[in-house]
C-alpha cells in the first residue's frame, strides 16, 4: 500500500507540469501593455485612475502604477489599489494636489516580464466630474388652473459647492412615460426649476445631472416621476387659433364667390330678354346710329320709297319668264317673292326681286361662253337629249323690274339666247306669221337652251303671249313648249313653214332674234346670222324706251328711234351684222361686270314695240 | 480759454464724482460676479487655444521632446489644494489673481506676435484667439483694481512675476510649436487659478451657502 502512495505520488508529481502546461493551451510569454482609460475626480479633491490590463501572457500578472509629480523626479507608486476596484488607483486627499500634472504609468508584471503604459499628464481640476445630483424631488402645482411642474434637487454630497470650491450648473430633462424622446432643459446654478409647457396629463418622468464650470458632465440622476391630471387648454391662443381659422375660411368663400361671380350674377339677376326682331342688331343700337339700325330694319323687298316717277321704274334690263302649264302647276305651290327673297338674301343684293338669277350657279364661266361661242359659229347640235337632262342644274331665269340705278354695279349680263329660224321667215309679217315666229323662236329657244344647259347659262326666253307671268325654262316646260309650238307650227298650216322648225330645231344652229313686241303680247322674231362678233352701229338696242302697259319693255335703238324691222333690202347686211353683234355669253366672270345702267346690246335679247 | 478750462473742470467734477458713486453703488457681489465671468470666459478661450495647437503637433512628439517644465508664474505661493486655498483671506486671493492676471500681459504680447509667423494650419485662428484673450485679459484686470479698492489693503500688492521666457521661440518648426504649446498650457492654468479664488471670493460675499 505503501509502495503504491509513493508510485501515486510520483506520477502526480511528474504530470503536474504537463497539467500546468497543458492548461495553459499556449507558450508562455510576457504581459501585454495595460492602457491607462481614464482618471476622475468626483469632487477636485481626490481621484482615481482605471487602467486596462492587456494579455496576461498566460502566467499571473500584476499591475502596478506609478506616478510622478511636476515639479519633483520622485516616483511614487499608487497608494490605494482597492476603494475603487479592480484595477484602478485611488488617491486620496492627501495625496492630491491640484494645479500639479501627475505623470502617470502602469506597469504589468509577470513572471517572465513587463510591460508599460503610455504615461499620461493629468491635472486634477481639468478631469472633475461630479457624482449625480441628489434628492430629486417633482411636486405639482398650479398656476391660475394650469399645472405645472416644479423640480427640486441637491447638489452631490461630495461636491463642495457652499464654499465655492465647485461650482456647479445643472441640467434635467423631463418627458411622458409613454414616450422616448425627453425634453431636456437648462437650470444654470439654480437647484429649482418649473416646468410649465405640460402638453397633456399623464405621469411624467424627470431627471437632472450636473457639470462643474470647467469639467465633464455627471451621470444622470435617477428617474422622479409625477402624475399630471388630465386638463384641457382652452386660453387665448385657442381662441386666436379659431378666430384665425374662421377668417381663413372666410377669406376661400369669398374668393370663391368672387371667382363666379359672372355665374351669380346670371342667376340671381337673369338678364333681360332683349327684342327679336329680324334684322336687328344690338351692337348697332348701343354704337348709337340709328340709320344703319333701320336700313337694316329694311326689308329687302318692302319698297323704301314710293315713286310715282314712270322714271323709276325703268328698268335696265328684263329677265322673262315662260310659264308653262305645268310650270304654273308647279308654281302654285311655290311663292315666288320668297324665292326671290331666299336668292336675294342668299347673295345679299340690295337689289330687289332679282331671285336667283342673281346666284352664281346661274351665272355664266367661261367655259359654258366657249361652248355659247362655239355653238354660235355653227356647229350642229344633236345633244338634244343629254343637254335636256343636263337642264336640271339650270334653275330659271325671271323676268323682273329693276331700277335704273345699280347699287352694286354689278350687271347681270344675261346671254341672250337665239333660236335658230328658217331664213325665209324674214320679212313682214302678220299676225300668224309673227305667232308662229314667236313659236319657233321659243321653240329654238327651247332646243338653244336645252342645248347650253351643260353651261349653266342664263337665257333670255322671249315670252310669246304670256309676257307678265314669270318664265320658268325647265325641263318639262320646254318638252311642253316644244310640243305646243310643234303643235301650233303644225296646226298653223303655215304655207312656208315646214317641218322645219320642229325638226330643225334640235340640229339646226339659227338663231333668232327679237323684232318687236306688238301690242297683242306677240314677241317678233327675227333670223339672225350666227357669226363673229361685230358691232351694229346702227342697230342698237340698249335703251330702254318705256315701259308699256301690262310690264312691256321697249327697247329703242341708241341711234333712232325705229320700231321696225329693217328691210328685206337690208337683210344680208342686218343679219349679217346683228348676228355678229348679238351673240350669247358674255358674261366675262362670276362676278359680273359692271354696266353703268346699260345693258349690254350683245347679252340682251332686245324687244320691240 | 479760461472760460473753456473752466467749464472741462466744471463738467469733470461732476463725472468723476457721478462714477464713484455709481461705482459704490454696486455691489461688491455684483462685481465679483461680473468678474467671475470674465475670468470663465478667460479659461473657456485658453482652453479651446491649446486644443487647436495641441492637434497639430503629435503625441508623441509633445511627450519626448524636453520642454521647459516650470511656468514664469511658479514662483507665485498658490494654494495646493482645498483646504489651503479655503483658509488664504480674501484680500490675499484678489492679491493673487492680480498679481497673475499681472503677470501674463506681457507674454501674451509675445505669443500674440509669434502667432503671426505660426506654422500652423488655422494659424489665422490662433492669432484672433489670442487677441480676443488680451483683450478679456485687460478687462479682467480693469476690474479687478476697482475690486481691489473695496477689498482692503491686502488686495492692492501685486507680486511681480516677469516673464524671463525671452524672445527667442526657436529655430525650427517642431520647437517653435512646442514652445508656443507650453506657453500656452502655463496660461491655462493659471487662468484657472484665477477663475477659481474669484468664484471662491464671489460665493463668501453673497453670505448665503446655499447660494453658491
Amino acid at each position: 500500500m505503501r509502495n503504491v502512495f509513493e508510485v501515486m505520488l510520483l506520477l502526480l508529481l511528474l504530470l503536474l507540469p504537463l497539467v500546468t502546461a497543458h492548461a495553459g493551451g499556449q507558450p508562455n510569454s510576457p504581459p501585454g501593455k495595460p492602457v491607462l482609460t481614464s482618471c476622475r475626480s468626483p469632487e477636485k479633491e481626490t481621484f482615481t485612475c482605471w487602467w486596462k490590463p492587456g494579455s496576461d501572457g498566460g502566467l499571473s500578472t500584476k499591475h502596478s502604477l506609478f506616478y510622478r509629480k511636476e515639479s519633483s523626479d520622485a516616483v511614487h507608486e499608487c497608494p490605494d489599489y482597492r476603494t475603487a476596484g479592480e484595477n484602478s488607483c485611488f488617491f486620496n486627499k492627501n495625496n492630491t494636489a491640484i494645479w500639479v500634472n501627475y505623470n502617470i504609468t502602469v506597469v504589468a508584471t509577470n513572471s517572465l516580464g513587463s510591460a508599460y503604459s503610455d504615461p499620461v499628464e493629468v491635472d486634477v481640476v481639468y478631469i472633475v466630474q461630479p457624482n449625480p445630483p441628489e434628492n430629486v424631488t417633482v411636486s405639482v402645482m398650479e398656476d391660475k388652473g394650469w399645472p405645472f411642474l416644479r423640480v427640486s434637487w441637491e447638489p452631490p454630497r461630495k461636491a463642495d459647492t457652499r464654499s465655492g470650491w465647485i461650482t456647479l450648473v445643472y441640467e434635467l430633462r423631463v418627458k411622458l412615460k409613454e414616450e422616448d424622446d425627453w425634453e431636456t432643459h437648462l437650470a444654470g446654478q439654480q437647484k429649482m426649476f418649473n416646468i410649465l409647457s405640460l402638453p397633456s396629463g399623464g405621469e411624467y418622468q424627470v431627471e437632472v445631472r450636473c457639470r462643474p464650470d470647467h469639467g465633464f458632465w455627471s451621470e444622470w440622476s435617477s428617474t422622479s416621476k409625477a402624475n399630471v391630471p388630465h386638463h384641457f387648454r382652452r386660453d387665448n391662443s385657442t381662441w386666436i387659433l379659431m378666430t384665425v381659422f374662421f377668417a381663413f375660411t372666410f377669406l376661400i368663400v369669398a374668393w370663391l364667390l368672387h371667382l363666379n361671380r359672372h355665374n351669380l350674377k346670371r342667376c340671381i339677376l337673369p338678364p333681360v330678354p332683349g327684342p327679336k326682331i329680324k334684322g336687328f342688331d344690338k351692337k348697332l343700337l348701343k354704337s348709337g346710329k340709328s340709320n344703319e339700325i333701320f336700313s337694316a330694319l329694311v326689308v329687302p323687298d318692302y319698297p323704301s320709297t314710293p315713286s310715282s316717277n314712270y322714271e323709276d321704274l325703268l328698268v335696265d334690263y328684263l329677265e322673262v319668264y315662260v310659264p308653262t302649264e305645268r310650270e304654273l302647276q308647279l308654281e302654285e305651290s311655290k311663292d315666288p317673292h320668297d324665292d326671290r327673297l331666299k336668292s336675294d338674301s342668299s347673295t345679299s343684293d340690295s337689289d330687289s326681286g332679282r331671285g336667283s338669277c342673281d346666284s352664281h350657279t346661274l351665272l355664266v364661266d367661261k367655259e359654258a361662253k366657249e361652248e355659247a361661242r362655239q355653238a354660235e359659229c355653227g356647229q350642229t347640235r344633236t345633244e338634244v337629249q343629254r343637254s335636256l337632262k343636263d337642264w336640271d342644274a339650270l334653275t330659271y331665269a325671271q323676268i323682273d323690274m329693276v331700277g335704273r340705278d345699280v347699287p352694286s354695279g354689278r350687271v347681270k349680263t344675261w346671254p341672250s339666247l337665239y333660236s335658230p329660224l328658217p331664213r325665209h321667215s324674214s320679212g313682214p309679217l302678220d299676225q300668224q306669221s309673227s305667232l308662229q315666229m314667236a313659236k319657233q323662236h321659243s321653240l329654238s329657244t327651247s332646243s338653244f337652251l336645252a342645248q347650253e344647259a351643260s353651261g349653266e347659262s342664263y337665257w333670255d326666253v322671249c315670252s310669246h303671249g304670256e309676257l307678265p307671268r314669270p318664265l320658268r325654262a325647265k325641263t318639262p316646260p320646254h318638252r311642253g313648249l316644244r310640243a305646243r309650238s310643234d303643235a301650233d307650227v303644225s296646226g298653223a298650216g303655215l304655207k312656208r313653214a315646214p317641218a322645219g322648225p320642229r325638226s330643225l330645231a334640235p340640229h339646226t344652229s339659227e338663231y333668232v332674234e327679237v323684232q318687236r313686241v306688238n301690242n297683242k303680247d306677240v314677241v317678233l322674231l327675227q333670223p339672225v346670222v350666227t357669226g363673229c362678233y361685230q358691232a351694229l352701229p346702227g342697230e342698237v338696242y340698249s335703251k330702254v324706251k318705256r315701259v308699256d302697259s301690262d310690264n312691256i319693255l321697249l327697247l329703242q335703238r341708241e341711234a333712232r328711234e325705229e320700231d321696225g324691222y329693217p328691210g328685206a333690202e337690208q337683210e344680208n347686211t342686218t343679219q349679217k351684222a346683228s348676228a355678229c353683234v348679238y351673240a350669247a355669253v358674255l358674261v366675262q366672270d362670276q362676278m359680273a361686270p359692271m354696266v353703268n345702267g346699260y345693258v349690254d346690246t350683245a347679252t340682251m335679247c332686245t324687244l320691240t314695240c | 480759454m479760461a472760460r473753456h478750462t473752466g467749464t472741462f473742470g466744471s463738467k469733470l467734477l461732476p463725472t468723476v464724482l457721478y462714477m464713484v458713486a455709481a461705482c459704490s453703488a454696486i455691489p461688491i457681489t455684483d462685481l465679483l460676479d461680473r468678474a467671475s465671468q470674465r475670468s470663465d470666459q478667460l479659461h473657456s478661450l485658453s482652453t479651446t487655444l491649446t486644443q487647436d495647437l495641441d492637434s497639430h503637433l503629435p503625441l508623441t512628439v509633445r511627450l519626448t521632446l524636453p520642454r521647459p517644465s516650470v511656468c514664469h508664474t511658479a514662483s507665485l505661493q498658490t494654494p495646493n489644494d482645498k483646504e489651503q486655498a479655503l483658509q488664504v483671506p480674501e484680500s490675499d486671493l484678489l492679491s493673487l489673481a492680480r498679481s497673475l492676471l499681472q503677470a501674463w500681459e506681457d507674454p501674451l504680447v509675445f505669443l500674440s506676435t509669434s502667432a503671426n509667423f505660426l506654422p500652423h494650419p488655422a494659424q489665422n485662428a490662433i492669432s484672433n484667439k489670442i487677441q480676443e484673450l488680451r483683450d478679456h485679459s485687460k478687462s479682467l484686470g480693469d476690474g479687478l483694481n476697482i475690486l481691489s479698492g473695496k477689498m482692503g489693503p491686502g488686495a492692492r500688492t501685486i507680486s511681480m512675476l516677469p516673464y524671463t521666457g525671452g524672445n527667442d521661440v526657436g529655430q525650427d518648426t517642431i520647437s517653435q510649436l512646442i514652445n508656443l504649446n507650453f506657453l500656452l498650457s502655463c496660461f491655462r492654468r493659471d487662468s484657472h487659478k484665477i477663475d477659481s479664488f474669484l468664484k471662491i471670493l464671489r460665493c463668501r460675499a453673497t453670505g448665503l451657502p446655499q447660494m453658491c
